[in-house]
């Protein structure tokens, strides 16, 4: 019942005028992002981070979710209309959607995705007001071992689920894990890589480089192919699905729901690998699989609702343990932090408003996100006939412009630039981005609470394994990283890494 | 060169500048661990992997050519020039101001990489440089550098 009543608080909040308007505006934005090739909800979060300075927190992070989401169901409209994905979870879309529209079901492609999409998220939401307030009042027990214990695993998941293989991530993560120690030691105050530029004593900022590798890197792959585009028209009565398509899309939806839902718990691109494993599940569980590639509506439907219902889940270790999962998360956080408000354990306890006024107005914005999807997808659908050759250059504004944005510094411009360098470099030796990402923001925690579990016995690692949860995640550790041994070692794969795989 | 070659270059010279830089840093006891003991750990391990990668990255017999890297360093040119005139831009942002430098990097980039004619380049990169800095200013209330053109 306890959930039932700050849910209604929560309604109370979201359902004011200025939340809903802002609700809106978050919603409207991600679809724009969503549907823009090269932006993607990182850089959109991004650059509305000074539009919230004047906003109280539970206002921003209303409308930074409203983007997050949004892009989800943004990112379906490009892969399905012209074969090239909005957003990373939509590359799965391309494989069936872009067939259909090449037979003149494009509309149908689309109506079921917004409509799988809505579903996932509003299901997602549900979960995530349960699970996140049990998982909070859970890590508060934990100290600095457990944390430690519970951010090494989270490593070693992300390197478990990244593209390619294990090991091809792990130097990734410890790229990200350097940078992040850059600036001014928390614990000794004692300087580290800064070489004397002050803009570095804080460390190297998260959105110049999450902006560059993403957004720059983006880019700069996108324009070593042809700069010019079509996108399919569409017109509104072909949106409307037939009855066989309807009937085909119930189960890959409701799977597609249960199996992004857990998979979004996972640090790593969990929305990316949400839509990777739906695809494979519904691809078995066919009775046509050899139909696969020609234009299933199931592979739309099962894929478009895990990343949906994956992005909703994200947000429980986000905002009960303080853990980003993703590279949106990570820039929502920031976000949170400019407004004084930390996500973590305490999070829900401390600030109720805000986490029950968040949940209830992602309810609010799913709704607003299926009108903007369905009825008014013939208009969004418009900004894909400005041609790239245009549309890149005022990309590539927006990103620097978002970036200048945060903190007005030119030294966030060429670190901007320079890790779009590095995104676009890793992006032609196949290596996997959001691990390093990651571990560039959640690093600094990792070392802090790995040294003070060190000082607080003494100097015995014998801490690490005395309480019974780090144990236990240490222990899961240790036999992840021996299955991954074992994958790199064995020259078979399973039918989800070869779909990761052949996406590479 | 193949990926795997280039890749472990990039974790070796990584490993390298932070071994090079955090060998200075105070490492401190068990009971009290310094703040050189992450990053130097970090930098042997990076230089481990990059020297398994460089050892993994030697090109087969009959291995296909997307695999190598040289035939993607030849498909650079456009990056290379967003790159240049990228660098250029931020350089002059805070001298010239958002709205100027703003129109100038997109005629850059509508002329040289867009390959637009002059003419069409330079209204395209009007229209933008100018709505966007309305858009960013009016709109979003995003901070910008006035520069030269004190009154924007």
């Amino acid at each position: 019942m306890d959930v039932l009543n700050n849910l209604g608080t929560g309604f109370q909040t979201a359902l004011t005028f200025k939340n809903i308007y802002l609700c809106f505006i978050g919603c409207l934005w991600g679809t724009v992002v969503g549907i823009l090739p090269g932006i993607g909800p990182l850089a959109g979060i991004a650059l509305l981070i000074p539009a919230t300075f004047g906003m109280d927190a539970t206002g921003a992070i209303i409308m930074l979710a409203g983007i997050y989401y949004g892009a989800m169901y943004g990112g379906s409209t490009t892969s399905i209309l012209m074969n090239i994905p909005g957003e990373s979870a939509s590359v799965v879309s391309c494989l069936e959607g872009y067939q259909m529209t090449r037979k003149g079901r494009g509309g149908a492609a689309l109506f079921i995705a917004a409509w799988g999409s809505w579903i996932g998220g509003t299901l997602g939401i549900a979960g995530l007001m349960f699970l996140a307030p049990f998982l909070a009042n859970e890590a508060v027990k934990f100290g600095p071992p457990e944390m430690f214990a519970l951010l090494l695993i989270a490593f070693i998941l992300m390197g478990s689920l990244g593209k390619g293989s294990f090991f091809r991530t792990v130097p990734m993560i410890l790229l990200g894990l350097l940078i992040g120690t850059v600036g001014m030691d928390q614990l000794t105050g004692t300087m580290r890589f800064t070489h004397g530029i002050k803009e570095l004593y804080d460390g190297i900022g998260f959105i110049p480089v999450a902006m560059g590798v993403f957004g720059i890197g983006e880019i700069l792959s996108s324009t070593e192919e042809s700069l010019v585009r079509q996108a399919h028209k569409i017109r509104f009565r072909e949106l409307l699905p037939s009855r066989e398509e309807l009937r085909a899309s119930w189960g890959p939806i409701f799977r597609g729901t249960g199996l992004g839902f857990l998979v979004g718990l996972l640090p790593g691109s969990a929305h990316v690998l949400a839509s990777f494993l739906s695809y494979t599940l519904e691809k078995r569980l066919s009775k046509r699989p050899q139909e696969f590639g020609t234009g299933r509506i199931e592979g739309v439907a099962g894929p478009e609702t895990a990343n949906n219902a994956a992005s909703e889940s994200a947000m429980i270790p986000f905002l009960g343990l303080g853990i980003p999962t993703g590279p949106a998360p990570a820039v929502m956080m920031i976000a949170l932090l400019i407004h004084g408000v930390r996500p973590g354990p305490l999070f829900i306890s401390e600030q109720p408003q805000v986490f029950w006024g968040l949940v209830a107005s992602m309810y609010v914005g799913n709704v607003i996100l299926i009108i903007l999807n369905l009825p008014l997808v013939g208009l969004f659908i418009n900004l894909l006939r400005v041609p790239f050759r245009v549309l890149f250059p005022v990309i590539l504004l927006v990103c620097l412009v978002g970036t200048y944005a945060v903190n007005s510094s030119v030294v966030e411009l060429i670190i901007l630039l320079v890790s779009g360098v590095l995104g676009y470099l890793f992006r032609k030796l196949d290596f996997d981005i959001a691990p390093f990402i990651l571990a560039m923001i959640i690093g600094p925690t990792m070392e802090m609470t790995f040294r003070q579990s060190l000082m607080r016995s003494g100097g015995s690692f014998s801490i690490f394994w005395k309480s019974p949860i780090s144990l236990v995640l240490l222990g899961l550790s240790g036999v992840l990283l021996l299955w991954n041994s074992y994958r790199a070692l064995r020259p078979k794969r399973a039918s989800w890494e070869k779909a990761l795989e052949e996406e590479e | 060169m193949t990926k795997e070659r280039g890749g472990s270059i990039v974790f070796l010279a990584a490993g390298i500048y932070g071994l090079v830089f955090s060998i200075g840093l105070p490492l401190g006891k068990w009971n009290a661990p310094g703040p050189g003991v992450f990053p130097l750990s970090l930098s042997i391990l990076l230089c481990a992997f990059g020297l398994v990668w460089f050892a993994q990255g030697s090109v087969k017999e009959g291995e296909k050519r997307e695999k190598n890297l040289g035939g993607l360093i030849r498909k650079s040119g456009t990056p290379l020039r967003i790159v240049g005139v990228t660098a250029a831009f931020i350089l002059l942002l805070e001298p010239l101001g958002y709205l100027l430098a703003s129109v100038l990097y997109t005629f850059a980039l509508f002329s040289m990489v867009s390959r637009y004619r002059f003419w069409v380049a330079a209204a395209l990169a009007v229209a933008f440089g100018a709505g966007s800095w309305a858009f960013f200013t009016k709109v979003l209330s995003t901070p910008l550098p006035k520069g030269a053109l004190w009154m924007f």
